[in-house]
This record gives structure tokens, C-alpha cells and sequence, in this order.
């Protein structure tokens, strides 16, 4: 039953892309569709169906899949972003040829992405990676300027470097294993638990995720490649990919596999705490509107790897909570991007100001965003913020716990540095005759807009310590 | 419920007065008048009996109880009298003041108050009232006018301070015994249970106005309204104070006579004694002169029920009585004197003996009675704290003797200077004409006249008590205060309050000795207003003197200095907290990410080359820490 996550898009997919052009016009409506069917069956869908093979399909499609809540997690996640994402294509994306190749590659990606959420084996894992990562690359070159190849040049380089480190991975732990199944894996590693070759295959593995999560200092392909990509693709890349790619493949190998060691759990704490300072101070210092943005998911993705580095179970919830938020917020803020870049055709924050006037709905959305971000009551992330915080106190990590705060305020500043000089203040010359964005691109903000909202106000009201 | 009588009817009355507009303020004063004469006939026919009123409980240990019986029914029917007596001399004191007219509310609120915190068993029923005469406090002084608001800031913040020690005490108490009703209250000798008496002490000795909680009263003694020196800091403060104080030793924590905290509270009471009535001495106001005095009185009863023996005790509540009595009746006649001559300066008055011979008779028997002469109330009562203090101790007695031997030195400055001295019309005239309209009256017209008859009449009165007191001095003994002690901790042999001839006899030499001091100093001086300036001046004295009138030992000028200082250095910390969070955090942040940005440089070898040493790092750290 899970595979249907995959088959479905696949199948549709294939589908579309028949020859003579005969379903290319329903792409965009199956693809929203596909997105809002993914967000509702997973949370409505019985637990008891989840459980059900293919029936006649089985023997045909053999892999291991396996769901559990963290799962679930990240298929809501995956349905939101994608469904803001495939949205706003129609919107951002003018040429009929062109939308249709990217609606096409964000397909692929779902596909991806679902696949590396649902598999329960390290090396469909890897295959699963691969595909949303060249899926990345593509969609990081789709404008084909300079800057956009660059970007994705360097995400090539980088990745493939990753890659390699995860094979290389793969391969020591298969020789030591004689499977790829994480069940079997884990008793082998449990077997030999002081290996030195067990831990450097871990030490290769976590390289290679942290190189596609762009952790510091694995980060340096991150910030032109989200620059680069276009509109639509940054929200996704930012969004969604690099999360899954990244963190949850760590957080899921870490649990399923490897388990918490001493030098994982300080690994883990050391590159978290760094991304976060060191991303927050690199976002302090930008003035390009999306380059302060990645930076800024370089901070905030250290949080989650903060809180997961607890090695705690309040931990782990604590950055599962915060890896949601930071999807829809983060999200949030690159939609608000592309409609600035929309209406004023520029990302740089020196020339702006006071477009709270002209663009209401977009000045509203991204404050809320933002101080999501910044981690302010009542809003979604300050209660993920405050789990990863109270979760590094009660393990013991006080150092790192007051650095959480501090940093928090790091973001705190960039992120009200960033209101102030776009939407606040007095009207910049040149901006008179700025519109506020069309509908489409302010109906995804205002809805997760409403979601970081909702989840915040309700937050008190079913989080229990 | 007749208990809450004397609670409520001020407080209504306060009320009333309030809306009646201020065209009436005729009708004002008569009303008040009216109220204040209805609750000291309530009170009257409550003294003597015994009786309880239990609201229903607050929680917390609060209850609205409310306890009358031989002791606080005598505190109530005095406080009473004093309430009626205040308000019919305001009638006469306060008709040509127009502005002072919301004065007789706060009179009835006051008595209102102390009624409550008299009768409220519930220590923190009674902080309710207590603390609602510190905003009357404050409101009657700033009633003075703009000049007098410093020195109701100066009162709030003193009295404020003892208030807040008295609610640690309290709750100290509370935390102790377990049970916040007075009556319940009994606590042994621990040094917490010391803590907590200090504590209480500080707030009923404040009240009553011993140092080092004085300094306000001399300062409001020329700022404030009269009646409101007379009536505060002259009466009911005393009892009030004195009332609690004797309720804590007597009661809570019963001090026997080895107590050390009964040593202090002698110190505190000799060392009163004697800095006040030096600084009277030398004043030249006779407002101020006498609100020393109303310090330096406080000292002896202090010191009477410090000395932890049934016969000090005593002795300490009948000169809270006395004093009540003559000191307002001197404050009576400062007003008197204030409103018919116009000034209380000591170098402008004199001789008005001849011109306001029925005030300078008042003056006259309520000075004795101050100085303890016999057969005067005050005589008896120091003569009684003279008893106790001798058997603890030598040197208090010689404290009080001597504090009594200055008393009567500087009330005959203060009677010589005037009433006695030739009346000096042309000083007069000038003080006279800056306070009536007409500024054209020439100064050989000017006529000090007698005071009038509302204003006489509490002073008639509060001398006669004076006499009275002092003739049958056994029976407000008897009857009034030997009721206060607690007979089963005193175990009373019948006391025959006898006076030992050999003290009475050595009070007499240090009278006639003042006597004849006084007039060897006017004579050399030529002149009885700068008699005292032989001691002023002293070698040594006049120095201490020189500094104690510029405030130098005032604890509210010293705090004021320190917390000047302290605030200073508050500031100066917050701009170090300022610079460092508005200029070096920010600068330093801008700084490094400036740089951290530059070394982002977009060269992929050199992000790929910072990911290889990453995770050699992560190698590395796995393979040592595993």
C-alpha cells in the first residue's frame, strides 16, 4: 500500500508524457491533485490499510517500505511544499513547453522524495537520493543563465562528492552485513559495536548526508544554489529537498542503523551548533533577499540537527516538530520572495523599503514567517524552538542550549533587519508604482501563513511533556 | 457587630464630607464635628466591656476579626476624644484657610483607620489600617501646600520603609506561629522569632516616631497644617504606636524582665530621649521646637516598657497618655499663636502673655506637665519609668533624668521667649501684614488678639485633663493600663504604685537646677530667646549641632545620599550593559559576518576542500570518541 506513493506519480508520469502530447494540458491539475490526495490520505487514510500489499501488483514491485509516524511526517510535509510549489508554477512559469518539462521534473522529484521517506533498505535509499538529486540539478539549471549553471555546477560537484561517500559507505557496511535491509543492518552493527571500520563507514555516511543537507561546513554549494534557482525551485529545493535528502535521511539511517554513540551525539551537537551561528551570521550580512534566506535554512536546519543530536526521544520529537516548521515557514518566506522579485524585479533588500504599503498581504505573510523563524510565542516555531532548547537542557547540553538561545536572537535580528528594510520604513524611490502580487502567488503564503498560525495558537493545547 | 461601629462611621462620614460641595464648608465642619462626637459617644459606652466580632475568614490565615477588651477599649474612647477635640479646633483653626477644607475627611478617615487597626485582631487586617494612615499621612502633610509635598515624600518614604519591615514581621510571624491572629500569637525566644520582634518593633516604634524613624516629623512640623501635627505625630501616633508596641511585648512574645531585646528596646529609647531633646533645645520655631519634643517624649515610653517590669509598663503607657494630652495642648497653642500673631518664629514672638492670657495658661500647665513637675500627670508617669529604669540599670535613669533636666530648659526658653519677653510689635507687624490682605495697616495698629473660643475650648479641656491626671493619678492606673498586662505572665503582687523620695526628691533638684540655669543664661545673654545658644554653642556641641541640622544623621538624607550614589552606579552600569549590547555585540556580529561573508568567495575548491576537512573532522572525532 505505501508504494502507491510512488507508483501513483510514476505511473501518472508516464502517462503525461505520452507521445503526440495527448495528456500534456491535465499535468497541472493532476499534479495539485496528486499533492492534496498525498496531504489527506495520509492523515486520513485508516492505520489498516497502510499495512496492505498490492495485491496482484506485489510480486512485480519489490521493495521494502515501512511506515511509521516520522514517515507520515514527512509525506505531509512532502504534500504541502510540493502542492505551494506545483501551484505556483502555472503562475511563475509562462511558456506552455517549459512549464510542462518542469511540472515533469517536479513529478519526478515527488517521486524521489516519497521514495526516500518510505524505503526500510540503505541502498534503494541511495537509488532514491540520487533521483531527487539529479532531479535538483536540473531544476537548479532550468533558467540556463550563467548564475543558475554555477549553482548547479557546484551542487554537481559537491553531491557527487557526497555520493561517492555514501557508496563508499554502503559498501563497508555491506561487507560486514551481507544486506541492505535496516533491520539486518542494525544487528550487524550491533554485533560489532566498536569496529573502527563500522564507525568510519558511519563517519563516510554522515559525510556524505550532511555535504546534501549543506551543513557547516559542508554548505558551500548552498546559498548560489538556491540563489540560482528559479522561483519555484528554490521553494521546493529549500523546502523540501534538502530536508529530505539531507536531514531525514540522517535522522533515519542514525535510528534505524547506527544508533547513538558518544562521538555521533557530539558530531552531531558540534556541526549544529556551528550551522546555526555561523549561517545566522552569514544571513546578518546579505543583501540578497533569497541568498538571506538559504543562510537562514542553514541556521535553522542546525536546530533540527541540534535537537536530534540530543539523542533523546523528547529530542528527536523536538526536531521532527522543528523540521516541519521550518518546511512550511521557510517555504513560506521563498513564496514571499518570488512575489517580491514578481512585483519589483529585484532581490536586493538595498533598494527597497517601505513596501509594506504597497504589498500588504506579502508584508503581513512574511512577518508571520519571519518571526516563526525567529522563534516568537505564539507563532508555530517558537514551541519547536523551545522543545529543542528544553530537550538539550534536560540531556545535560547546557552549552549548547545557551547557545540555541543566543543564537536565537541572532535570528531574531536578521530576519527584523530583513522586514525592516523591505517592508517597513519609508516608501525606497522607484517603488511608487509597485502592485501587490497577483492572487496566485499570495494564496499559498496566506495559507501557510494560517497553518504557522494555527499550529502555533494551538500548540499549547496538545504538546505534553 | 457594634465593633465595627467605630470602623465605619468615620469612613462614611469621610465620605459624605467629600461630596459636600466646598460652598458649604461651614456644613462640612459641623458634620464632621456631629460624626467624630457620635463615634466617641460609641466608644465610651464600649470601654470597659469585652467583646468579639468574626467576620467570615479571607483565607490565607486572614480573618476579619475584631477583638474589644479593657486595654484597646481605653485606646479607642482616648483616640476617640482626641478625633472630637481636633475637629472642634480645626472649626475655629481652619475657617479663614479655604484650601484645607478636604482636611476634615481625612480627620474622620483617619480615625476610621486607627479605630481599625485597634480593634482588627488579624495582624494583617490591622497592616490594612496601618498602611491606610500612611496615605493619609501623606495626604494630610501635601494639604500644606506645594512646599510641604517634600515632606510628605520625606514621611511616605520613611513611614513606607518601617511599613514594609512590620510586613516582614508579620509574616515572619505568621511563617512562626502559625496563626496570623494577635491573640493566638505566642512566640518563644529564637533568634528568628528576635528577627520578627525587631521587625514588628521597628513598625510600632516608627509609628510612634522614635528615632531613627523620626526625621519626617520635624520637617512636616513646619510644612504640614497644625491640627494635623497635633492630631498625628502629637496623638494618635503615640497611641497608636505605643498600643502595638505593648502588644507585641506584652502579648506575642512576652518579654521577661532578661530579655535582651528588651535592652534594645531601652537604648533605642535613652538614645531618643536625649538626641531629641538636644536638638529641641536649640530650635528657634516653636512648631519645631515642639515636634523634637513629641520625639524625645516617645523615648520615655520606650524606655518604660522596655525595662520588661510591670511598674516601667505602666509607667510607659500612662506617659503615652500624658504626653498625648500636653503634647497636643502645645501644639494646640502653636496654633493658636500661628493664627493670631502670625508667625511661630521664636525671634518675632513675645510677650503674649498679657495679650492671650487664656492660651499662655494652657501653655503654662501643659509645660509643667511636660518638664514633670508636681502635681502634674507627667510628673507621675516619669516618675514611674524613673522606678524601673533605675532597678535596670543606672545609666538609663541618668539618660532620662538628664533628658528631663533639658526638656524643662528648653520649654522655659521656649514659655521666656513667648509669652514672657517684651512683645515686639514691629516684628510682629511685618509677619502680620505678609499674612492679611490689607498690607496698608500700620504696624502700632496691629493687635494681637485672643484666639477664639472653638479653639480654646479643646485647649481648657486637654489642661484640666492635665490636672486631673496628675491629682487622681491612680486611677488611670488603675483602670486604663494595668488591664494591658497579661496577670497571668506577671503574676501581679497588688501594686501600690508608691513614688520613692529619694527620685522624687533628686526630679526637684534637677528642675530648681534648670530653673536657675535658665535664668543665669537669659541674663548673661540679655535676652531669653538665645538662652539656649550657651549650649549650642559649646565647644565640641555645636559642631555635632551644626551637622545635625543640616542633616548630616538624617537616615532618610543619608539614604537619599546612598541611593543617589547607588543610582549613579546603577547607570553607569546600564551604559556598560548599553555599549556592550547596542555597539559591541552589534558591531562585533556586522564584523564577523562581514568576514565570514568574504570568505565565501564562490570558488567551488575551496567549498569542496572545507568539506574534505569536514569530514576528516567527522572521521576523526568518530573513530576517537567511539
Amino acid at each position: 500500500m505505501p508504494a502507491l506513493f510512488i507508483l501513483i506519480p510514476l505511473l501518472s508520469l508516464m502517462l503525461l508524457n505520452l507521445p503526440f502530447g495527448l495528456m500534456r494540458r491535465l499535468i497541472y491539475g493532476w499534479g495539485i491533485l496528486l499533492c492534496l490526495a498525498q496531504f489527506f490520505s495520509v492523515i486520513y487514510l485508516p492505520l489498516g490499510l497502510w499495512g496492505r500489499d498490492l495485491g496482484v501488483l506485489a510480486p512485480f514491485f519489490k521493495l521494502d517500505l515501512g511506515v511509521d509516524n516520522f514517515t507520515r511526517l514527512m509525506l505531509i510535509c512532502i504534500g504541502i511544499v510540493s502542492f505551494t510549489a506545483i501551484f505556483l508554477v502555472r503562475y511563475l512559469i509562462l511558456e506552455e513547453g517549459k512549464r510542462f518539462n518542469f511540472l515533469s521534473l517536479l513529478f519526478l522529484a515527488l517521486i524521489g522524495l516519497n521514495g526516500v521517506v518510505l524505503v526500510e533498505d540503505i541502498f534503494s535509499l541511495y537509488v532514491f537520493l540520487e533521483v531527487v538529486t539529479v532531479c535538483s540539478f536540473i531544476i537548479i539549471a532550468f533558467s540556463r543563465r550563467p548564475d543558475a549553471l554555477e549553482g548547479a555546477f557546484k551542487y554537481v560537484i559537491l553531491s557527487g562528492i557526497g555520493s561517492m561517500m555514501l557508496l563508499a559507505a554502503i559498501a563497508l557496511i555491506f561487507i560486514f552485513s551481507g544486506s541492505t535491509n535496516f533491520i539486518e543492518l542494525s544487528a550487524a552493527v550491533k554485533a560489532l559495536p566498536h569496529n573502527w571500520l563500522m564507525n568510519f563507514a558511519l563517519a563516510l555516511f554522515l559525510s556524505g548526508l550532511l555535504i546534501k543537507s549543506g551543513m557547516v561546513p559542508f554548505h558551500g554549494w548552498l546559498a548560489d544554489a538556491y540563489t540560482a534557482a528559479g522561483p519555484v525551485g528554490s521553494i521546493f529545493l529549500a523546502g523540501i529537498i534538502t530536508k529530505t535528502v539531507g536531514i531525514y535521511a540522517l535522522m533515519r539511517v542514525v535510528i534505524a542503523v547506527f544508533g547513538f554513540s558518544a562521538g555521533l551525539i557530539q558530531v552531531l551537537l558540534f556541526v549544529g551548533a556551528l550551522s546555526i551561528v555561523v549561517g545566522a551570521l552569514l544571513a546578518l550580512a546579505q543583501d540578497d533577499f533569497k541568498r538571506m534566506l538559504a543562510y537562514s535554512s542553514i541556521s535553522q536546519v542546525g536546530y533540527i540537527l541540534l535537537g536530534f543530536g540530543c539523542g533523546s526521544a523528547f529530542g528527536f520529537i523536538a526536531a521532527c516538530f522543528h523540521l516541519f516548521n521550518h518546511a512550511i515557514f521557510k517555504s513560506l518566506l521563498f513564496v514571499n520572495s518570488a512575489a517580491l522579485e514578481q512585483s519589483t524585479g529585484s532581490r536586493d533588500m538595498r533598494s527597497m523599503g517601505g513596501l509594506a504599503q504597497k504589498m500588504p498581504f506579502t508584508g503581513i505573510t512574511s512577518i508571520i514567517g519571519a518571526l516563526s523563524a525567529a522563534g516568537l510565542p505564539p507563532l508555530a516555531g517558537f514551541w519547536s524552538k523551545l522543545l529543542i532548547i528544553l530537550a538539550l537542557w534536560f540531556s545535560g547540553h547546557f552549552l549548547y542550549a545557551a547557545i540555541a538561545v543566543i543564537a536565537s536572537l541572532l535570528t531574531l535580528s536578521y530576519m527584523l533587519s530583513m522586514q525592516r528594510k523591505v517592508f517597513f520604513g519609508e516608501l525606497a524611490i522607484g517603488m511608487e508604482n509597485i502592485r501587490e502580487a497577483r492572487f496566485g502567488l499570495l494564496f499559498p503564503a496566506i495559507l501557510l501563513a494560517l497553518i504557522i498560525v494555527l499550529i502555533g495558537v494551538s500548540a499549547p493545547f496538545w504538546i505534553k511533556l | 457587630m457594634i465593633l465595627l461601629l467605630p470602623i465605619l462611621i468615620p469612613l462614611a462620614a469621610a465620605l459624605v464630607i467629600l461630596v459636600i460641595p466646598k460652598r458649604f464648608s461651614a456644613l462640612r465642619a459641623m458634620f464632621c464635628l456631629a460624626a467624630s462626637g457620635l463615634v466617641m459617644l460609641i466608644c465610651f459606652s464600649l470601654f470597659g466591656k469585652a467583646k468579639v466580632c468574626a467576620l467570615a475568614p479571607i483565607g490565607f490565615g486572614i480573618e476579619l476579626t475584631f477583638l474589644l477588651y479593657q486595654f484597646n477599649g481605653f485606646i479607642l474612647a482616648a483616640s476617640a476624644v482626641f478625633t472630637f477635640l481636633i475637629a472642634l479646633y480645626c472649626c475655629g483653626f481652619l475657617n479663614d484657610k479655604k484650601d484645607l477644607s478636604k482636611f476634615f475627611s481625612y480627620l474622620l478617615f483617619a480615625a476610621g483607620f486607627v479605630n481599625g487597626a485597634v480593634l482588627a485582631d488579624n495582624l494583617v487586617v490591622m497592616l490594612f489600617f496601618w498602611e491606610g494612615l500612611l496615605l493619609l499621612i501623606f495626604a494630610m502633610i501635601a494639604q500644606g501646600g506645594l512646599a510641604a509635598y517634600k515632606s510628605a515624600i520625606k514621611a511616605f518614604v520613611i513611614i513606607g520603609i518601617s511599613d514594609l519591615c512590620l510586613m516582614v514581621g508579620i509574616a515572619l510571624v505568621g511563617k512562626l506561629s502559625g496563626s496570623l491572629n494577635i491573640s493566638q500569637v505566642r512566640l518563644g525566644v529564637t533568634p528568628l522569632a528576635g528577627l520578627a520582634f525587631i521587625m514588628l518593633m521597628i513598625g510600632a516604634i516608627s509609628k510612634a516616631g522614635a528615632m531613627p524613624f523620626h526625621s519626617w516629623i520635624p520637617d512636616a512640623a513646619i510644612d504640614a497644617p497644625l491640627p494635623f501635627m497635633t492630631y498625628f505625630p502629637g496623638a494618635l501616633e503615640k497611641l497608636l504606636g505605643i498600643y502595638f508596641l505593648a502588644r507585641i511585648t506584652l502579648d506575642m512574645f512576652q518579654l521577661g524582665k532578661d530579655s535582651a531585646l528588651g535592652l534594645v528596646l531601652m537604648v533605642i529609647g535613652a538614645v531618643t530621649i536625649l538626641a531629641a531633646v538636644m536638638m529641641a533645645l536649640i530650635q528657634k520655631d516653636y512648631k519645631r521646637l515642639l515636634s523634637y519634643h513629641a520625639i524625645s517624649q516617645v523615648g520615655y515610653m520606650l524606655l518604660g516598657i522596655g525595662t520588661c517590669l510591670p511598674i516601667g509598663i505602666i509607667g510607659g503607657l500612662f506617659h503615652m497618655l500624658n504626653n498625648a494630652i500636653y503634647k497636643s495642648c502645645l501644639f494646640l497653642s502653636a496654633g493658636a499663636v500661628e493664627r493670631q500673631a502670625g508667625t511661630t518664629d521664636l525671634k518675632k514672638l513675645g510677650g503674649l502673655a498679657k495679650v492671650m492670657p487664656l492660651t499662655f495658661g494652657c501653655f503654662f500647665i501643659a509645660a509643667l506637665s511636660i518638664s514633670g513637675v508636681p502635681p502634674f500627670n507627667g510628673f507621675f508617669s516619669k516618675e514611674l519609668i524613673y522606678d524601673a529604669a533605675l532597678e535596670r540599670g543606672a545609666i538609663f535613669y541618668w539618660a532620662a533624668a538628664v533628658g528631663s533636666f533639658f526638656t524643662a530648659l528648653s520649654f522655659l526658653k521656649l514659655g521666656h521667649a513667648v509669652y514672657g519677653a517684651p512683645l515686639n510689635f514691629s516684628n510682629l507687624a511685618t509677619s502680620a501684614e505678609a499674612r492679611s490682605e490689607n498690607a496698608s495697616a500700620k504696624a502700632d495698629k496691629v493687635r494681637v488678639k485672643e484666639a477664639p473660643f472653638a479653639m480654646l475650648l479643646p485647649m481648657f479641656l486637654l489642661s484640666a485633663a492635665c490636672i486631673f491626671f496628675g491629682l487622681f493619678y491612680r486611677l488611670p492606673l488603675k483602670h486604663f493600663f494595668q488591664p494591658a498586662l497579661n496577670p497571668a505572665f506577671f503574676k501581679v503582687h497588688p501594686l501600690n504604685f508608691a513614688l520613692s523620695p529619694s527620685l522624687v526628691l533628686i526630679t526637684l533638684i534637677i528642675l530648681s537646677a534648670s530653673v536657675l540655669y535658665h535664668l543665669a543664661a537669659a541674663r548673661k545673654k540679655q535676652d531669653s530667646f538665645t538662652a539656649a545658644d550657651l549650649i549650642h554653642h559649646a565647644p565640641y556641641l555645636s559642631g555635632v549641632f551644626q551637622k545635625a541640622e543640616a542633616g548630616t544623621f538624617d537616615p532618610y538624607e543619608l539614604g537619599l545620599k546612598f541611593s543617589g550614589a547607588f543610582s549613579a552606579l546603577l547607570f553607569r552600569l546600564d551604559q556598560a550593559i548599553d555599549w556592550f549590547y547596542n555597539r559591541l555585540s552589534v558591531k562585533g556580529a556586522y564584523l564577523l559576518a562581514n568576514s565570514l561573508s568574504k570568505i565565501h568567495s564562490g570558488n567551488y575548491v575551496l567549498y569542496l576542500s572545507w568539506s574534505l576537512i569536514g569530514m576528516l573532522g567527522v572521521i576523526l572525532c568518530l573513530l576517537y570518541l567511539s
